[in-house]
């Protein structure tokens, strides 16, 4: 039932569930990521289908290194989008900030419908295709994966991590404590971008379509569902909830239309019976250590 | 005054049709201790929010060292040697003790980020040297015991010291506290004013305190000024503020040795 297709989708999943995660960790509840997830995908859609210097094959296949500098350009783009964003954004607090990214969300996907060369509502097709088959794409997706769960596993030992985690509790006494908040919110923001940028150049290849429904409201609310259902407070959660809540539809497919209304009352039950969400920093501290802040011990 | 640490310049503060600080100005010396005193919603700690730079002044100046820093965000002001404690408490109740402190120790640091990600040398030495200082700091304060605690979950008097670990922790010159001894019986008052000559002391502070108990402060202090609605009625050695009738009148109902409600 779970094959590689699903796999790597479920695993695109735990990298958005992560870029939600990052801005959340510093208090700061930011929608935007479908806005990058869907710039990182154009951009590699784009450059993959019109740029002939990157190796397209008249066959469709596409050199590995190509993909690896779209995903380095998919991210750097999505990130310089969020500093520059992400100045004027997070000025705002709380639901304010929320909405302000949304409309981030709306105008990056109306800007990729219309923009002459993004292909309109149809999008982008026939993508080019580095790997054979989806194993590639799998392989890809967990590195991605894995190298973003070490960035987010170190934040917790270093002054930035924590500067976030106090500027989650409370932010004046943080800026009080000599901690630039601005800095370091709009760090947190471009690396979320990042990671969702990153994701979207792969997502391109792997869907061999791009279209400006893939970075629709919609999916701001999936990913946030991803952290609400996975746990905010270590970076496992968003994880875990990104790789059940896209695995969960295709597994449910068997008990036809009923599907739905199960996966909605997973969404609903979840917080209902975990507050803090499936992975909870109390549980990991019980199953050893590894992705919760680590305890030191007096020298 | 040349040797000024802090002056604030006929400084005032509108909230709407309130005038919460006006035209107030005085000087605080580097080294000594400095009281505020007056009744309840005086401004004293809208003094101090115009201080740490948490609200900006309607009119006046905030100098430091001869500087004007009233346009500076509070990290800002944060890193030139100011730092406070919160009236309602402002802990970062998520974090364990231990990392409240490290939060604060944060400046004292010459590795950046990616040495942090890679795990560098030059990053394990400076968490090493920021951990030592935490528990240099927690000692001193007598919270070592807590160190994993999750800091909201501590005893209220125990949460004041974290509070002022937390605000020694990022190596200020001058220290703001903002009724440090509210909630505490009279013996822990004691201790506590035992402490702050200690630390004063120990990290070469200037101190400026806000504290309802009258005796108390002025026990402490080497000098005070009197807030009334906005207005400072009284500055100077407590000595001189104790006989001042305008005190007199407005605050000490006619007896310097009561506390107020
Ligand atoms: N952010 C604000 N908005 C509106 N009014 C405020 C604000 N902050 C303080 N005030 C008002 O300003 C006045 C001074 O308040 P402040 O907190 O500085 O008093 P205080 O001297 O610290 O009193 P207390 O002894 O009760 O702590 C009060 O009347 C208060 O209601
Ligand atoms: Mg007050």
């Amino acid at each position: 039932m779970i094959d590689n297709g699903l796999l790597v989708q479920m695993l695109l999943g735990a990298l958005l569930g992560l870029s939600v995660y990052l801005p959340l960790a510093a208090g700061q509840l930011s929608l935007a990521t479908p806005a990058f997830y869907a710039v990182g995908g154009t951009l590699a859609a784009l450059l993959s289908t019109r740029w002939s210097v990157l190796g397209a094959t008249a066959a469709g296949g596409f050199p590995v290194l190509s993909l690896l500098l779209e995903l380095v350009l998919g991210g750097a783009l999505a990130g310089t989008l969020a500093l520059l964003v992400g100045r004027l954004v997070l000025r705002l607090r709380g639901i304010y900030l929320a909405i302000a990214t949304i409309a981030l969300v709306e105008i990056v996907r109306v800007a990729i419908l219309n923009l002459p060369f993004t292909g309109g509502a149809i999008g982008i097709f026939s993508i080019p295709q580095p790997f054979t088959d989806a194993s590639g794409y799998l392989l890809t997706a967990l590195i991605l994966l894995v190298l973003t769960g070490w960035i987010c596993q170190r934040l917790d030992t270093m002054p930035l991590g924590r500067a976030m985690a106090a500027i989650r509790d409370d932010e004046l006494a943080a800026g009080c404590m000599g901690i630039d908040t601005t800095r370091v919110k709009l760090t947190a923001f471009v690396l979320s971008a990042v990671v969702a940028g990153t994701s979207g150049a792969l997502a391109a290849h792997f869907l061999n379509t791009w279209n400006a429904r893939q970075g629709s409201f919609d999916v701001s609310i999936t990913t946030l569902a991803f952290v609400i259902l996975g746990g905010s407070r270590a970076w496992l959660g968003p994880v875990v909830g990104g790789l059940l809540l896209t695995a969960l539809p295709e597994l449910l497919r068997p008990v036809g239309d009923v599907r739905l209304v199960l996966f909605g009352l997973v969404i609903v039950l979840g917080p209902v019976l975990a507050p803090r969400g499936l992975v909870s920093p109390e549980l990991l501290e019980r199953l050893g250590r590894w992705g919760s802040p680590t305890r030191e011990q007096k020298p | 005054m040349s040797t000024a640490l802090l002056e604030v310049r006929d400084l005032s503060c509108r909230f709407g049709g309130l005038m919460a600080l006006d035209g107030v100005s005085f000087s605080v010396a580097s080294g000594e201790i400095f009281g505020l005193i007056g009744p309840n919603g005086a401004g004293k700690t809208t003094l101090f929010n115009l201080v740490s730079g948490l609200t900006p002044p309607s009119s006046g100046s905030v100098i430091w060292r001869g500087a004007a820093i009233t346009d500076l965000p509070p990290h800002r002001r944060n890193r030139l040697g100011l730092a406070r404690t919160f009236q309602n408490l402002r802990l970062f109740d998520d974090l364990s003790v231990l990392d409240n402190l490290l939060v604060a120790l944060e400046r004292h640091s010459r590795s950046s980020s990616i040495d942090g990600l890679l795990c560098t040398a030059r990053h394990r030495q400076a968490e090493r040297q920021r951990r030592e200082a935490a528990w240099q700091l927690l000692e001193e304060l007598g919270l070592s015991a807590l160190a994993d605690r999750q800091a909201g979950t501590l005893a209220y008097g125990d949460r004041r010291r974290l509070e002022m670990a937390r605000a020694l922790g990022t190596d200020p010159a001058l220290l703001l506290l903002d009724e440090p001894a509210a909630g505490l019986n009279p013996a822990e008052k004691e201790g506590l004013c035992a402490l702050i000559q200690e630390l004063r002391q120990r990290h070469r502070l200037t101190v400026m305190i806000i504290e309802h108990h009258v005796p108390l402060l002025m026990r402490l202090c080497d000098r005070m000024a009197v807030l009334d609605f906005g207005v400072r009625i009284a500055l100077g050695s407590p000595n001189v503020v104790r006989r001042d009738p305008r005190v007199i009148a407005a605050y000490l109902g006619g007896d310097a040795s009561g506390e107020t409600p």
